[in-house]
């Protein structure tokens, strides 16, 4: 009954669990570290928008590498909800980036100062 | 639970009649909606019980909580007349719907039982805002308040993310029950240090939300950019729901580590008191004003959270009920006096479009007053007690200085405030008689009452929460 | 720990090795004579035109925000279909099927009750650029052109 791919799909944990989980936490802080640096620095609406996505991503690396070494598919089903909530905001986010570039012909976020004073 | 899903159909409902019914009819519509929303939420006074899977538990804190969101959300929608009457550029029914889909949003941050309903809520919420900020396709303004909010929505969103996820790492379980029970049954001492980090990222995540600073700066733009009405219920629900949410992570599930986070909350706080009072102080726009304001009220309310006494939900409850109140008058009277000075004078939305307000518009006038009363928080109104309650249970904790700083600040919140009504009643300035709905009139009375009753009888409801 | 990162090394410097090796062998061997047909950028005869950078219709967004929306619904059949082949909860309970399949159809009919929506609203339809006539009025009549077409 059970196939060789049931067989690797359960030792998959196991194969996550062969490096430590502090490698885990120190690699999803690192990606969280270069996205927040990305959305501080970055002057194009796109690509600060590309590193909050990297910010999101760094969690899901983290909650997956928890997931696995607790064996609790919770934090695994989070990473799901976080990407189809993740998708949503795109969707949003990039309808507002291309009606600001409508208006004004560019993307770049040092340009938009109009409430400012 | 009933109302939860009852408001994502009427959302999904209202944008279907929106190919049929026209404005005003969709208001009428919307407005029972709400109501019958609000009768399924009393409905389960004193049933304490979970759903969904354990995820989500009414209880009557989150009972309270939920209609006072509503509350809000039936204010706007009664002030919103519609949306102007641009026929072309504005949607009502499309407005409406997120409206309603935003309120389910809150709604499921006030009764989380799992921190995943928790982001979804909190998602959910925000989404919404960020297209209704954006509404307004041809300001450049209110582009540029999306993005920015957007921008900064997302950002905390990745706090807050980041937080749960450590705070999963180091207690296996995502539901709040489990968490306290790990936390209960694990010496402090096994506990891994980056629970610490996760509850501050967690805390920073919401206050963002919040608009606490130093991570205010996106709320003057974003409030000043944003059309008023959508203004009005970003201040009122978000926020309400966002102190719902963080009561319930920091002093439920967090209490037993405040020693903590409560150095980090306290500075947030206190900075928060300072920079919004002193910036408000400075503003010409009576739009900016409000923002600095709403930021402020933010600083008085993280007090009592600080302070972590049983009567910390009830005074959150009672302060946002009072700042509800007086926050949705006072941004419906902005709106129609800036509605009624676009074209007339260069910035509809400052103080001085007001001048004068009170010679014609009596009505108007008061109901500004009131609201503004309220806000700066003078006795016999709503927002004395509020302060008042805020006041009281940072006394029995024995925080001096932080008393000593929010009532300074205080004082310099009644000069501000006063700046509004002055123009009101004593500046001269031209305003003919503005014409409101009928819904308009009934909201800003019953608003402006109910501001007057709770400021007579804080007993009334206080016994309640 | 660090030590078995020497195995990542070993590769690394074997992989750069190896194709270094073999390009440069390549070279040596292979006849070398370019013509414009073999330097094309597609050799089966597609002339590529213009710049890669070109900008999309904006017309398309919709259809990749709709497409967006139905991809990540997607994510979510994934836990509920490992639910759902449960063997051992099917037992448990007779309804368990029912009741699993009549919550996804819910899921699903929100989600097209979304896109009834965008159709309604005419979202879907693909818009036609209007083409303008000309208001030039040519002293040249048509039938001049048909001689030459």
């Amino acid at each position: 009954m059970e196939t060789k791919t049931d067989r690797f799909m359960q030792s998959i944990p196991e194969i996550i669990r062969t490096i430590p989980l502090t490698h885990y936490i120190l690699l999803s802080s690192a990606l969280f570290a270069i996205g927040v640096l990305g959305v501080l620095t970055r002057r194009n609406a796109l690509i600060v928008f590309m590193a909050i996505e990297l910010m999101l991503n760094a969690v899901n690396l983290l909650l997956a590498a928890f997931s696995s070494y607790f064996s609790d598919p919770a934090g695994q089903i989070f990473v799901f909800f976080i990407m189809a909530v993740a998708a949503a905001e795109v969707a949003v986010g990039l309808a507002i980036i291309v009606m600001i570039y409508r208006n004004i012909q560019t993307i770049d976020i040092g340009l938009l100062n109009k409430l400012r004073n | 639970m009933t109302p939860v899903i009852a408001l994502s159909l009427f959302g999904i409902i209202n944008l279907f009649l929106g190919f049929t019914f026209k404005r005003q009819s969709l208001q009428v519509v919307t407005l029972l909606f709400i109501i019958c929303s609000m009768a399924l939420t009393a409905m389960d006074w004193n049933h304490e019980y979970l759903w969904f899977g354990d995820m989500m538990k009414t209880n009557n804190l989150s009972i309270n909580f939920s209609l006072i969101i509503q509350l809000a959300g039936l204010l706007v929608v009664a002030f919103s007349n519609g949306f102007g009457k641009d026929e072309v550029y504005t949607q009502p029914a499309e407005y409406y719907a997120i409206l309603l889909f935003s309120l389910v949003g809150a709604l499921l941050m006030v009764s989380f039982q799992n921190l995943i309903m928790l982001f979804v809520g909190l998602e959910i919420l925000s989404v919404a805002m960020y297209v209704l900020t954006g509404s307004d396709k041809r300001n450049l303004r209110s582009n540029e308040a999306a993005l920015k909010y957007f921008l900064m929505g997302s950002f905390a969103t990745g706090f807050l993310l980041f937080g749960i996820a450590l705070v999963y790492g180091s207690t296996r379980s995502l539901y709040i029950s489990g968490i306290l029970y790990n936390l209960s049954h694990t010496a402090p001492e096994s506990l891994p240090s980056f629970l610490y980090a996760g509850i501050i990222l967690m805390g920073i995540g919401l206050l963002f939300k919040i608009s606490a600073a130093p991570f205010h700066f996106w709320t003057p733009d974003v409030y000043e950019g944003a059309p008023t009405i959508f203004t009005m219920f970003m201040s009122t629900v978000v926020k309400t729901a966002g102190f719902a949410a963080i009561y319930h992570i920091l002093d439920v599930t967090f209490g037993g580590f405040q020693k903590n986070w409560i150095i980090t909350v306290y500075f947030i706080t206190i900075i928060t008191l300072i920079l919004g009072n002193i910036s408000a102080a400075y503003q010409q726009s009576a739009k900016r004003m409000l923002a600095f304001s709403s930021i402020s009220h933010a600083g008085y309310m993280l007090l009592t959270v600080c302070a972590n006494q049983p009567s910390t939900s009830s005074n959150i409850l009672y302060y946002s009920l009072a700042y509800t109140l007086a926050t949705a008058v006072s941004f419906a009277v902005l709106m129609v006096v800036a509605e009624y000075q676009t074209g007339r004078t260069e910035k509809p939305e400052n103080f001085d479009a007001l001048n004068g307000l009170a010679k014609n518009n009596p009505s108007l006038a008061f109901a500004f007053t009131v609201a503004l009363l309220s806000l700066a928080g003078i006795p016999l109104t709503a927002g004395f007690w509020g302060k008042f309650f805020v006041f009281t249970d940072m006394f029995n904790k024995n925080l001096t200085y932080p008393i000593i700083i929010a009532v300074l600040m205080s004082a310099v919140g009644i000069y501000y405030y006063f700046k509004g009504i002055i123009s009101v009643y004593f500046n001269s300035g031209e305003i003919e008689k503005i014409e409101t709905s009928f819904l308009f009139k009934i909201a800003l009375w019953s608003a402006c009452i109910g501001t007057l009753v709770l400021g007579i009888y804080p007993t009334l409801l206080k016994s309640i929460f | 720990m660090i030590e078995s990162f020497g195995y990542v090394l070993a590769f690394l410097v074997a992989g750069t090795g190896f194709m270094a090796l073999v390009l440069t062998l390549a070279r040596f061997i292979r006849p070398n004579r370019p013509n414009d047909e073999k330097l094309s950028t597609y050799e089966s005869g597609e002339a590529p035109v213009g710049n890669a950078n070109v900008r999309f219709n904006p017309r398309f967004y919709l259809y990749a925000l709709l497409f967006v929306l139905f991809e990540i619904e997607l994510i979510l059949l994934f836990p509920w279909a490992v639910v759902f082949g449960d063997k051992q909860l099917a037992a448990a309970s007779e309804n368990w099927k029912h009741f699993a399949l009549f919550e996804m159809l819910i899921f699903i009919g929100i989600l097209g009750l979304g896109l009834a929506y965008a159709w309604v609203k005419g979202y879907l339809e693909w818009e036609k650029p209007n083409i303008q006539a000309e208001d030039f009025k040519s002293p040249v009549p048509p039938k001049a052109y048909e001689k030459f077409n």
